[in-house]
């Protein structure tokens, strides 16, 4: 027998301050055993339930790719007793990981397809697994056009700008970052996403879009998207619930009859606008 | 293989038979209340009673259970898994609908997503269900209409039946047969005895008096979702959970860290909780999913009578009523489901006027 609720332990080996207000840290973790790192296999989209053990456990979205060996990372932003915890852990502590949970991005299904992946803020985590393994040269022969719109109230706020760059300097993936307001030094597009998104117009021929951020940009960019002819099957979207189990037991995380942490967090548009509005 | 009889004098016998291989479980009035208690002296097992009223889910179920216990060093921690999920446990004088819901928990905690709560199962495997038909069903038995039956056998592992001085006993399942082997010094039934039972039986069906169309609102529910019926179900609820704590069916809970931080050692323990209270689905933004009691209500109707079916075509509900009795401000789980099945006839009426 195994018990489910055991997590795998894994040692923090870095911890990296992604935003100037410093409320979002990237933690990377190394597993204790690698056997159980071998049994951690996941894909872009999936998340786990990580927990500071003695404080308490959450579940929160996978940031790195699988294509990056040897190590997981996880973007976590400071909210409550268990994320405040993480921000207070140091190098070589312990953390628990229990997963991988839910479905992820459906890779396979978007194979010779053209990605459009749009962003808002903080919830680029899974986004940033995904553009990864997208780009990884095992994959990028898969799929078609690649476009990114990532956008963020203020410049201090962009996540991963390491990566960011990396991917600017590729001829393979078109990336567009925004910001809300005019600032200094901000040589790239101003405004909110959805405008955003119009103006750079992504075609839905032969594609799927990725769509993650707070509740408000994702009802105006999905109003734009339509407007440029998106059907629900080809919008996805990720959500977030309160959590306990992560594995479909514990109750909390139910739409209507789907629990979004083993039927989601991943839902085209289509199959949200079958679920009750409870999320 | 041939019925036998107990006597009820005989429950002392039995019970220190067996208490040496299994935790012996069976109802006894704790604290006032009738639960299922692990049973130290034959003599505290109570026969005459209705039904329990804390559902002996917590058993397997307990309102407090560890996942697995932790010692915290400076730099390390380790864990210790749960080490007693092997022990054999017997639960005596389980209702049928009650044993009903253990196929119900085991189903949940096996089929949504890819990863079994083996903890509940394993525990489950281990289990013995001695059960008893019920000769006097209370009035807020509604059994039969959710696909139960007050003398339903099959979920149990033997099956008693009361005969007034004594009980038949009948072998359900293989672990049944094999513990009637066992237990050699069993008398066997009569005749008189099985027709006895049946007549037992059939009586015990028709004093369930309550009808409840199940089928017919699992229907209606599909597209209620918005009906402004929620508003009135709703109405005289004060948010307490007594309905879904004490609900057989019922399954979800917490995840909580317990840690004694002088002896820097602690337990991850799930406790049971309710889809009534509001924190349940709050997030740490302040967002609620299921900010109001008109959803929360309409949450526990439709996870049983409308989500559960869906996913599994069953129905999560196995009709003991505990939610109607013990509910503080009556709002009465059967006059709900009246309720939902009116919605159609209304509009079916508007549709013909």
């Amino acid at each position: 027998m195994s018990n489910p609720y055991i997590p795998y332990l894994t040692k923090v080996k870095s911890i990296v301050t992604e935003n100037k207000v410093n409320d979002i840290k990237t933690i990377e973790l190394e597993f204790k055993k690698e056997e159980e790192y071998k049994k951690f296999e996941y894909i872009p989209g999936q998340f786990a339930e990580i927990s500071l053990i003695g404080k308490g456990e959450c579940p929160i979205g996978i940031a790195s790719s699988p294509t990056e060996e040897g190590t997981i990372k996880f973007t976590i932003k400071k909210m409550g007793t268990v994320t405040t915890g993480f921000h207070s852990s140091e190098i070589g502590d312990i953390i628990g990981v229990r997963g991988p949970c839910g479905n992820g991005w459906p890779v396979e299904d978007m194979k010779g397809k053209n990605i459009v992946v749009i962003g808002g803020g903080f919830a680029f985590s899974t986004l940033r697994s995904l553009v990864i393994y997208l780009l990884d040269e095992k994959h990028r022969k898969d799929y078609g056009d690649i476009t990114v719109i990532y956008g963020n109230r203020d410049p201090g706020e962009v996540l991963y700008t390491d990566v960011l760059e990396e991917w600017k300097k590729r001829d393979d993936i078109k990336v567009v970052l925004t910001i809300d307001r005019e600032a200094e030094g901000w040589t790239e597009e101003v405004g909110f996403v959805a405008p955003i998104v119009k103006k750079v117009a992504p075609s839905s021929d032969n594609a799927i879009a990725v769509v993650c951020g707070p509740p408000i940009m994702i009802k105006t960019t999905i109003a734009v998207m339509e407007e440029l002819n998106w059907g629900p099957e080809q919008i996805l979207n990720s959500l977030e619930a309160r959590m306990k189990c992560g594995i479909g037991k514990c109750g909390r995380c139910n739409i209507g009859n789907k629990f979004i942490c083993t039927d989601g967090p991943v839902f085209s548009l289509a199959e949200l606008k079958e679920l009750p509005d409870e999320y | 293989m041939e019925n036998k009889i107990l006597k009820k004098d005989q429950i002392g016998k039995l019970y220190n038979e067996l208490v040496g291989e299994y935790k012996f479980y069976a109802p006894k009035n704790h604290k006032g209340n009738i639960s299922f208690e692990q049973i130290e002296k034959p003599e505290d097992i109570l026969l005459d009673y209705l039904n329990s009223k804390i559902p002996p889910k917590s058993v397997l179920f307990p309102k407090m259970e560890v996942l697995f216990e932790y010692t915290l060093d400076d730099k390390d921690v380790e864990i210790t898994d749960r080490q007693d999920l092997d022990e054999k446990t017997l639960i005596f004088g389980i209702r049928p609908c009650d044993a009903y819901s253990f196929e119900l928990f085991a189903n949940f905690f096996s089929s949504h997503g890819n990863v079994k709560d083996e903890i509940y199962l394993k525990k489950k495997e281990n289990t013995t269900l001695i059960g008893i038909g019920c000769n006097t069903p209370r009035t807020t038995c509604f059994c039969t209409s959710v696909n139960g039956n007050p003398f339903k056998k099959d979920d149990m592992d033997l099956f008693l039946t009361d005969l007034g001085d004594s009980y038949l006993v009948e072998g359900i399942s293989d672990k049944g047969k094999s513990l009637i082997e066992r237990l050699s010094w069993l008398s066997n039934a009569k005749e008189a005895d099985l027709k006895k039972s049946e007549e037992l039986a059939k009586k015990a069906e028709e004093a369930i008096v309550t009808k409840i169309d199940a089928k017919g609102a699992v229907k209606i529910l599909e597209t209620s979702f918005e009906h402004p019926i929620w508003d009135e179900i709703s109405e005289a609820c004060v948010g307490c959970g007594t309905c879904a704590y004490l609900c057989p069916t019922c399954t979800c809970f917490d995840v909580i860290d317990e840690t004694d931080q002088y002896n820097k050692r602690g337990r991850r323990i799930r406790i049971w909780d309710t889809c009534q209270s509001c924190l349940y689905t709050k997030e740490t933004s302040g967002h609620n999913p299921r900010n109001t009691k008109i959803q929360r209500c309409r949450n526990r109707i439709m996870h049983k009578f409308s989500y559960y079916p869906k996913n599994y075509d069953l129905l999560g509900c196995v009709g003991c009523g505990r939610c109607v009795y013990l509910c503080p401000v009556n709002n009465d789980l059967r006059v709900i489901l009246n309720k939902i099945n009116k919605i159609e006839k209304k509009e079916e009426k508007k549709a013909v006027v």
